[in-house]
């Protein structure tokens, strides 16, 4: 056996991440996740409030692969019931915690996602609040399980501008990179 | 615009892992992780007795991580209350499942613990089992948390001989680094 | 003495054991974070019990999907336990059920089997557990 789990370790340590999970997400496995972060927080004595934040990014993210990414198994159960895959990482640089997340997407969808993300990415705090609260009174949108909100969402909790990446795979898909820090 | 996740996706996807964590892991995060694999695999139609012995590996594996990787947080020796950090991966290459485990162990222990595995590695299956049994016979519970056996019921249930690899890290630690096959 | 009964949570069994009937159940999966721990309690009834109750049939059904090593030994001892009391005369029949298009549970069962001499070790195959 080689130390090829090693080196993954020291590439992980490197970039100061501390926590990454790859493969199908679940909501059960997100709250686990979550509490086993705010947990290893806590013991590191990082602020409640930060905690918080960093706690609801994840959730936020993690959702957005479950609803949103197109890399999936079908369950027989309903067409609403899927395995979905992603890849979510969360880590602390220059004082800052961060939370990174990948999932695929048709390339279809992302003009639709690029030009709502350019939109939130020059809007400062106030402006965030403002348009999150006339999103919120739109009529619901069918096809969004609610992450219409959820970009806006996470943008307010994050302190800086989101950091997001389309790379193109073939001809129908891209893969989707988000980062938030807090 | 931040790096892709794409990259670390396909290095992955290359070695044939399709479920990777890397962290503090609690028993209960293990548990959704147990789940979300058997739900995978029988999503895929995987034989159940294909799903019980990986899903058993996977388990084996990560409480070995949880009662005896050497990072903790906070600092080791403290406080029954100690996270334990390593990392678990699970994938599929060449028609086999394997289930690969890493984490960090004090150098004291590297040669006690290579002893226990090289003798396995050697060991027939008839071999094992028989090791199994009298082991069973022997080891008290109150002692240790049952990982005793735990070992031997991974290098059971491995199909090949199990495969192991120490790196040293620095004056006081190791990584450690197991996988089996099914 | 009263009946003994552990909810099942997803990764430690459901233990029913009757005190009157002398039927008693673990069902369900084990791989609980503390073994040792999880399983006192059950040990504990079951060494009480076997010194009140006369020795006629007791019977044990383990319906087990999984279970991890540190639980294995435990069921040793349980095995070994009901095994010393079967030598001294106790009627003990013991049920070790398991998914019949599952082969290790099976040998595990067969294991058991040929440990336990003189108890009464019966592997009985089902369709689903």
């Amino acid at each position: 056996m080689d130390d090829s789990l090693f080196r993954l370790k020291q590439s992980f340590d490197e970039k100061g991440i501390f926590f990454s999970f790859s493969g199908p997400i679940s909501q059960d496995l997100i709250v686990e996740i979550g509490d086993i972060l705010k947990h290893k927080m806590k013991l590191e004595e990082a602020s409640k409030s930060t905690i918080l934040k960093v706690f609801s990014l994840l959730i936020e993210q993690s959702q957005n692969i479950i609803h949103y990414s197109v890399e999936k198994i079908p369950t027989q159960k309903s067409l609403n019931d899927e395995l979905h895959f992603g890849i979510i990482t969360v880590g602390f640089e220059d004082g800052h915690y961060y939370v990174i997340a990948g999932n695929l997407m048709d390339n279809k969808d992302i003009d639709r996602l690029e030009t709502k993300l350019n939109k939130i990415a020059v809007l400062d705090n106030d402006q965030l609040k403002a348009y999150y609260k006339s999103e919120r009174k739109k009529k619901s949108d069918q096809q969004s399980k609610g992450a219409g909100l959820g970009f806006i969402e996470i943008a307010r909790k994050a302190c800086q501008p989101l950091e997001y990446n389309f790379e193109k795979i073939d001809r129908d898909h891209s893969y989707f990179t988000l980062k938030t820090v807090i | 615009m931040t790096e892709s996740l794409y990259t670390f996706k396909e290095n992955l996807a290359k070695k044939g892992v399709f479920l990777c964590f890397n962290g503090p892991i609690s028993h209960d995060l293990m548990v959704e992780m147990g789940d979300i694999l058997k739900l995978k695999m029988q999503l895929q139609e995987e034989s159940i007795s294909t799903i019980l012995k990986v899903f058993s590996l996977l388990i084996e594996q990560t409480q070995n991580i949880i009662f005896y990787s050497a990072e903790t947080i906070p600092e080791p020796e403290n406080t029954s209350n100690n996270i334990h950090l390593g990392i678990i991966s699970v994938g599929y290459l060449n028609n086999s499942y394997f289930v690969q485990g890493g984490n960090k162990v004090k150098n004291n222990d590297v040669s006690r613990i290579e002893k226990s595995l090289s003798k396995l590695q050697k060991m027939s299956k008839e071999e094992i089992k028989q090791f199994y049994r009298t082991q069973r016979k022997l080891i008290s519970p109150e002692t240790s948390k049952g990982a005793g056996l735990g070992f031997i019921e991974v290098a059971r249930k491995s199909s090949k001989p199990i495969e192991y690899h120490f790196k040293k890290i620095d004056d006081q630690f190791s990584f450690f680094s197991l996988k089996t096959t099914i | 003495m009263n009946n003994l009964v552990i909810e099942p949570t997803k990764y430690t069994p459901n233990i029913v054991f009757l005190f009157d009937e002398k039927v008693l159940e673990i069902s369900g999966e084990s791989y609980p974070e503390n073994t040792a721990e999880f399983y006192s309690p059950v040990l504990k009834w079951l060494i009480e019990f076997l010194k009140i109750k006369e020795s006629k049939t007791i019977t044990v059904n383990i319906i087990i999907q999984y279970f991890n090593s540190s639980s294995s030994k435990i069921f040793m001892d349980i095995f070994d336990l009901l095994n010393e009391k079967s030598r001294e005369g106790f009627d003990i029949i013991v049920n070790w059920n398991y998914l019949e298009a599952d082969d290790n549970m099976l040998e595990y069962g067969e294991e058991f089997q040929e440990d336990v001499d003189y108890l009464k070790f019966n592997l009985v195959p089902r369709k689903s557990i």
